[in-house]
């Protein structure tokens, strides 16, 4: 609904727009004002024909407004099976050849649509993380820098505005060849970055034991009371002074209430899903052991099962 | 010096190691110095500079062919220009006319302990957030960069302090002086 000058009422009507036409209509006298109007939302599918193989009347991908044409370009591709005639192959190869200056951008979008797809993230992580790309790119060209390290930065940094933040070794195990000191180096550079380009200084909240803990826990497979009673059992330990990362403690935690339960995950397992050492799953454990009795809801466990905890 | 600036807390942060640089103002042979003295140390292929180290003061200096060096290791910054000047006199006694020019004091990094705890995550997420930096995962203490006076902090939990990048003794008992009342603030 909205309010347009209609020529026939000669004054501002209520005016509906018919989608399914593509008219707008006046409401009072029934002119037609516009039609034809263009649909700008993403393309819609024809059931009629469900085809499984392309379809030829979708043309390309959504439109991306941070490439620099918004991605109407057209790709001259090899015909499949025969490739005996000269000009159809070399039309695929001149084309590429020709200056393409979003081609590169392209490409780091790709490599951040992999990154995400395998961390299994949504879609509007990874359209920051490609805003983030383009935003310092256009500030400073990296050449020289290391390109896996950037883009994994940029999806680091989008998981954390997103505040659904992913630990460094996670991000570490998804990007091929970047170190953690790599990718933490390039986030330093990018903030700085976004920094000078917005002028003020961008938040970006520290991380917190409870923000890993529902992922750390469904990735081990805990039954859901041993979910709740860790992520209580977390809350009550941010008053502590416990010196730790707070993936460490999170950890510890978890291996705390799986030592309570019937299910006893090795320290081991804990170790693989965390990304957290053995060893330092043991030392945090160490740390928390005294303020067990404190941490672990009463609901869960008993004062008699703390004793059974093995002291380490 | 001028006396030391007091501190409602009594607390004085105590330099750990001094920077400094001092041109010798005559071309240096390399090779010659690296062959004619015990305790340097010159591997052209891995850095273009001889290494050298005296015992006392325990510093260690970087000496290139151009006749610039780095001085390095030294607690006191009269301990810093007297070891510059003993290289000096190495570099002199070895046949080169080297002469002591504009020596400066480029870096002094200072550590002191606040004596109490201190919640990190609480500071970054104040006002105090634009200057500070801290990622556990990363690094166990927050960064903090001060604009006036210049440097860089280090906060850790248990209370100690990292103050680097000062050029003047002066420097970094402001900069402890800025950022005590805020510690105080987040005590644990």
């Amino acid at each position: 609904m909205a309010d347009t000058y209609c020529p026939d009422c000669k004054r501002p009507t209520e005016v509906v727009f018919d989608h399914s036409a593509g008219d707008t209509v006046c409401s009072e006298c029934g002119l037609v004002l516009e039609a034809h109007s263009i649909d700008e939302t993403s393309e819609w599918r024809t059931f009629a024909n469900e085809s499984t193989d392309n379809d030829p009347v979708r043309v390309g991908g959504p439109s991306n407004p941070l490439l620099a044409d918004g991605g109407l370009s057209t790709v001259i591709s090899k015909p499949t099976g025969a490739s005996g005639d000269f000009l159809t192959t070399s039309l695929g190869r001149w084309q590429n050849r020709g200056s393409n200056p979003d081609r590169s951008l392209i490409q780091a979008f790709k490599t951040i649509a992999t990154m995400s797809d395998r961390l299994g993230l949504v879609a509007t992580i990874k359209d920051r993380a490609n805003e983030i790309y383009k935003k310092v790119e256009d500030q400073k060209p990296l050449r020289g820098r290391n390109q896996d390290a950037i883009l994994a930065a940029c999806l680091y940094i989008a998981c954390r505005q997103e505040d659904k933040p992913r630990t460094v070794k996670e991000i570490c195990s998804v990007a091929n060849g970047a170190t953690k000191k790599e990718i933490g180096r390039a986030k330093e550079y990018i903030v700085k970055q976004l920094e000078v380009e917005l002028g003020q200084s961008m938040e970006m909240g520290t991380i917190h034991a409870g923000d890993f803990l529902r992922r750390f826990c469904s990735h081990l497979g805990m039954n859901n009371q041993a979910v709740k009673a860790a992520q209580e059992a977390v809350q009550k330990s941010e008053e502590l002074d416990i010196r730790r990362s707070p993936i460490s403690i999170a950890a510890a935690i978890i291996y705390i209430i799986t030592q309570l339960s019937e299910d006893k995950k090795l320290l081991k397992d804990i170790s693989l899903s965390t990304g957290v050492a053995e060893g330092t799953i043991r030392n945090s454990y160490k740390d928390l052991y005294p303020y067990a009795a404190r941490i672990i809801p009463s609901w869960y466990a008993k004062e008699d099962d703390l004793k059974n905890l093995c002291s380490p | 010096m001028a006396a030391r600036r007091n501190n409602p807390s009594g607390i004085v942060p105590t330099t750990q190691n001094i920077v400094s640089t001092v041109d010798l103002d005559c071309v240096l042979d390399l090779n010659h110095i690296a062959l004619h003295s015990r305790n340097s140390e010159y591997f052209p292929k891995r850095f273009s500079a001889v290494i050298m180290r005296i015992k006392d003061p325990k510093t260690t200096a970087l000496i290139f062919a151009s006749g610039k060096m780095v001085c390095t290791g030294a607690k006191t910054e009269a301990q810093s220009k007297l070891a510059a000047r003993k290289f000096a006199r190495i570099i002199q006694k070895l046949g080169f006319p080297a002469k002591f020019r504009d020596f400066r004091i480029q870096n002094i990094v200072a550590s002191c302990d606040v004596q109490f705890t201190i919640r990190l995550e609480k500071f970054a997420c104040t006002s105090h957030g634009a200057f500070s930096t801290y990622e556990p995962e990363l690094f166990p203490g927050l960064i903090y960069r001060m604009k006036q006076p210049k440097l860089v902090l280090l906060i850790f939990v248990s209370g100690n302090v990292v103050i680097a990048g000062a050029k003047k003794r002066d420097d970094f008992y402001t900069a402890f002086d800025n950022i005590y009342p805020v510690l105080a603030e987040f005590k644990k």
